[in-house]
This record gives structure tokens, sequence and C-alpha cells, in this order.
């Protein structure tokens, strides 16, 4: 199958090394201490913060750090086909750790002991990426709840299809079957927090094809620090400075 | 949600009391409401409502299926609400069940009509495709994403323009082909036909605190109510569906009191939706 066209235009009319229209919204579940909605292409999601607050299983409380749990969800409606269980089937659960792990290295957790922080994580509509979207949503939603972390984390993928690098796979060229490859950055500190192949790539071309998703975290990265950058100005500009 | 206290539980009540609400409403006045319409792209039709801090997403999706032998010439619809963890922590893991299945089971008493399919907010026969042997299933899914009283109103609302939102594609049967087996259903003609949905009821719920009744109350009026009663009425101002909640008796004549009152404030209410719909349908147009 083609998913590169000779003239070097994918499915969807990018270039291989060009990523979806990204847009992400603060604030939107008005009742969360943090919240943000964050699109790529067709994959949207939304991401809730309640925290840090008191933890509601004493024995899971840590006296040196915050607890921080996340709970990935993804409704009926949005994918292709209707799914029949949206809670607690084994890519729910095995994303919500990855998105866990992901958030905990970068939070300052031994600043909120004995407190706990929940990221809820709601998919709206899934178009490939949702992994990335998720993790980039939950940095704007931390952002917003003013929780302290080292570095914003972002995310972006990349695969490899028709012999070229392809940066941000929608779900077309995801169910290709050829290597997805998801990369986590801290843009700032330039440090690796989440990597994740499946398939198979010889290593030279990983190297690529890692680089890639890197340069396409990077731009996430500057996205987002625009909108966090404007959000702060309405918050200004709302109290009359 | 934060507890509320004492000097605040007076606030409130003696509020509704004097008609004047915590937000400044009026005890018969709505939040502003927003629809927007088409947020679900991979869904047949979508939309979302948002009033005052609530928002929830609904969406229609259109499967092929065969249709019920006792009804061959109408498709089957069906109804589920889920509540999204985004809503809240009581909402994470199983803790929506409840919630969600009382919602469901209220949404579905109002818009999807009797056993034998009469009542129903609208024509099922318009899924059909061919008689008895092929029609569309159309799943409606409700998602509650942030909740801040009034979930049942804003839900009929959003299922009301998502309906309208829906495009039903056209589906042309090749003639003669064998209808026992899988047929070759032919769907790449972009016409897609609407729903006519003008009989879907609108959902209005009256909160009784102490001796007065609210209309969309906030999540903190609602945890101060003896009782709801929740109305569906459609445009010829007939009742399509009654449901109570709430622990505490309620006489027989403040019931119908309560009827009527909600069959007026559905007028403003249905017109309210409708401008509202076909705003958000111009708009998406437009896009």
């Amino acid at each position: 199958m083609e998913y590169v066209n000779p003239e070097g235009i994918r499915e969807d009319g990018r270039r291989p090394l060009e990523m979806r229209h990204l847009h992400a919204e603060i604030g939107t579940v008005a009742r969360a201490d943090g919240s943000a909605v964050f699109e790529m292409g067709n994959t949207k999601v939304i991401a809730a913060v309640y925290g840090p607050r008191e933890v509601q299983n004493r024995s899971q409380q840590l006296n040196d750090q915050a607890l921080v749990r996340c709970e990935y969800t993804m409704p009926n409606f949005s994918t292709g086909d209707r799914m029949r269980k949206p809670k607690g089937d084994r890519r729910s659960t095995e994303i919500s750790l990855v998105i866990r792990q992901t958030m905990e290295a970068c939070i300052l957790t031994h600043l909120m002991p004995r407190s706990q922080i929940d990221i809820f994580v709601q998919v709206l509509s899934a178009d490939g990426g949702t992994r990335s979207a998720c993790i980039n949503a939950a940095t704007l939603a931390l952002a917003d709840a003013g929780i302290p972390m080292r570095d914003l984390v972002t995310s972006c993928s990349a695969g490899y299809l028709n012999s070229t690098p392809l940066l941000d796979l929608s779900y077309f060229e995801d169910s290709a079957g050829g290597p997805d490859v998801t990369v986590g950055i801290l843009p700032k500190l330039d440090k690796v927090t989440l990597l994740q192949m499946d398939a198979r790539l010889p290593i030279d071309i990983f190297e690529n094809v890692v680089q890639l998703a890197t340069e396409g975290c990077k731009a996430v990265a500057n996205y987002i620090h625009e909108v966090l950058l404007e959000n702060t100005k309405q918050l200004e500009y709302r109290r009359g400075l | 949600m934060v507890g509320l206290s004492a000097g605040e539980k007076h606030f409130i009540q003696g509020g509704i009391a004097q008609d004047l609400r915590a937000d400044g409403r009026k005890r018969l006045t709505y939040r502003p409401i927003y629809v927007e319409t088409g947020v679900i792209p991979q869904a047949d039709g979508s939309a979302k409502v948002k009033m005052g801090a609530t928002e929830v997403i609904a969406s229609v999706k259109l499967d092929l299926a065969r249709p019920n032998p006792s009804q061959p010439g109408k498709g089957k619809v069906s109804l589920f609400v889920s509540c999204s963890a985004t809503a809240g922590p009581m909402f994470e893991g199983r803790g929506s069940e409840e919630l969600s299945t009382e919602l469901s089971v209220a949404l579905q008493r109002c818009l999807l009509g009797g056993k034998s399919g009469a009542g129903a907010a609208f024509d099922p026969s318009c899924l059909s495709i061919v008689d008895g042997k092929l029609c569309w299933d159309a799943y409606i899914d409700g998602l509650v994403v942030s909740a801040d009283g009034n979930l049942l109103d804003a839900l009929g609302a959003a299922i009301k323009a998502a309906l309208t939102n829906t495009r039903v594609p056209v589906a042309n049967v090749p003639a003669g082909a064998s209808l026992d087996e899988d047929p070759d259903v032919d769907l790449s003609s972009q016409e897609t036909t609407r729903i006519d949905t003008s009989g879907v009821p609108v959902i209005v719920t009256l909160t009784k605190v102490g001796r007065h009744y609210i209309v969309d109350a906030t999540s903190e009026e609602e945890s101060q109510m003896s009782s709801a009663v929740s109305v569906s009425i459609n445009k010829e101002r007939r009742i399509c569906g009654l449901t109570k909640r709430g622990g505490a008796g309620l006489d027989p004549s403040i019931i119908l009191d309560m009827i009527s009152v909600a069959s007026h404030v559905s007028e403003q209410l249905m017109n309210k939706l409708d401008s509202e719909i076909a705003a958000a349908e111009a708009d998406e147009q437009d896009i």
C-alpha cells in the first residue's frame, strides 16, 4: 500500500516531516484545579488535574512526596468503530501507567508530601497519536493547576513507511503495521523521559526516526510555551495589571 | 465537591425564597447556554452543550444492521450516558456507574419511547434502508465532561443538537442482490439525509428547595434540594416523560403545579435551543 505517493505527499496531504495542526485551550473544566484540551489534527483529548489534595486512601500515602495518580479513558464514540468497554481494558491501563510515570518524573513531588495529585485524561476523538496528545494535555493542565514541575513534558510520535521517516502518524498510517516510535522529552533540560516503539527498525534508521520525533516534541514545546504565555497575559489583563 | 457551611446553606435557601439566587438569577432563569455541533469528527452527528460550568458532549453513530423482526420498517436506537473522570475524582474508576445508569435510564424513558416504538423522539423509520432486511442502528452516547448541576437538561439538549447534526448516509443496495447474506451496500455516494428532530422534546428539571422550585440548579443548589422533578416536553406542549428524584415526598397538587411551571418554562428553553442549534449548524457549515 502506498502511504507516501511518488511526489512525497502523505494520505492526508502532509509532507513527511510535517506535523498536524495543533490547537490547545486552557481552563475548560471550571471545577478542576487545572484543565486543558489538546488537539493534534483530528485527535482531541481533554485533561483535568485535581490536586494537590488530601490523600483519599491512607494506606497509599507517601510521607516524603506527593502521590500521583492517572486515569486514561476513551469513550465508545471516539474511534471509528464503536468500542465495547470504555474503562479498564488493558490498553487503557497501560497508557494510564505510562502517563503517570512520565508526569511523575517531572513534577516536584517532594514539595508536596502526604498529598495526592489526580490527572484524568479523556479522549474525545482518536486519530493516531493519542498517547502524545494525552501527555501534552496533561502538561498544560498541570501548568494551569500551578503544580510545580521541573520542566514541561512534550511528546510526539514518528514512524517509517515506504522507506520514509514520517512525523506525527495518523490512525491510518499507524494501522499500517509499520514502526511507531513515541518520544517524550523535557525540552529545556533536553532529556528523554518516555521512549516506546513497536514493530522493528534497523538501528541506524531508528536513530533518525527518534531524532525526528524529538524535533516534533520541540515544536510542540514551542507551541505550548506560546499558549501558556498568552494565558498568563489574559490573567494579568483580568487582574488589571 | 467542597462541603457547605451552615451559613452558606442558609444563604442559598434564603436567596431562593426571595427569587434572587447566589449567582443573581431568578428562580426560573436558565444559565447562558452554548451549543457547538460537529465536535467529534468520527461520529455521524455530535454536539457539545455548556450551561454555566456544566459541559456535556453527545454523539450519534450509525452502523448497518438487521432490523428487529417485530419492527421491520424501523432502525434500532440505543442510548447510553457515561460520566468522565474529568468532571471530578468521584467519577474515577467505577464511581460513575450509579449516576450514569440513572441518567441513561431517565433519558431513555424521555427520548426512546415505549417497547412498541410509540412516543419516540424521532421516527426510527427514517433509519430503515430495506424493509425487514437492512437498517441503520443509531447509537447515541452522552459524556459528561464537567458537572455543575442540571446534567439531565444539558444531556437532553446535547442529544437534540447531535440528532439535528446527524447526517444519515444514503445507502444504495444493488437491485436483485441477495439480502440473506451480507449484501454489497454502496455507501460511496456523498449524499446524506437528515433526521427530523422537530418532535424531540426538551427536558426541564425543577428542583424543590424549601417551598420554591428553581430551574437549572447548580450542584451547590442541588445539594440543598428536597426533591426534583424532571419533565420532558415537546413542541406541542405534551409530556413525553417524567422522573422524580429525591427522598422527600411530594403532595400530588405540588407535582401538578411543577408540571405546569415546567411546561411554561419549556417553551422559552425550546426556542432558545432551536435558535442556538440553528446558529451552531450555520457556523459549522461556514467552516
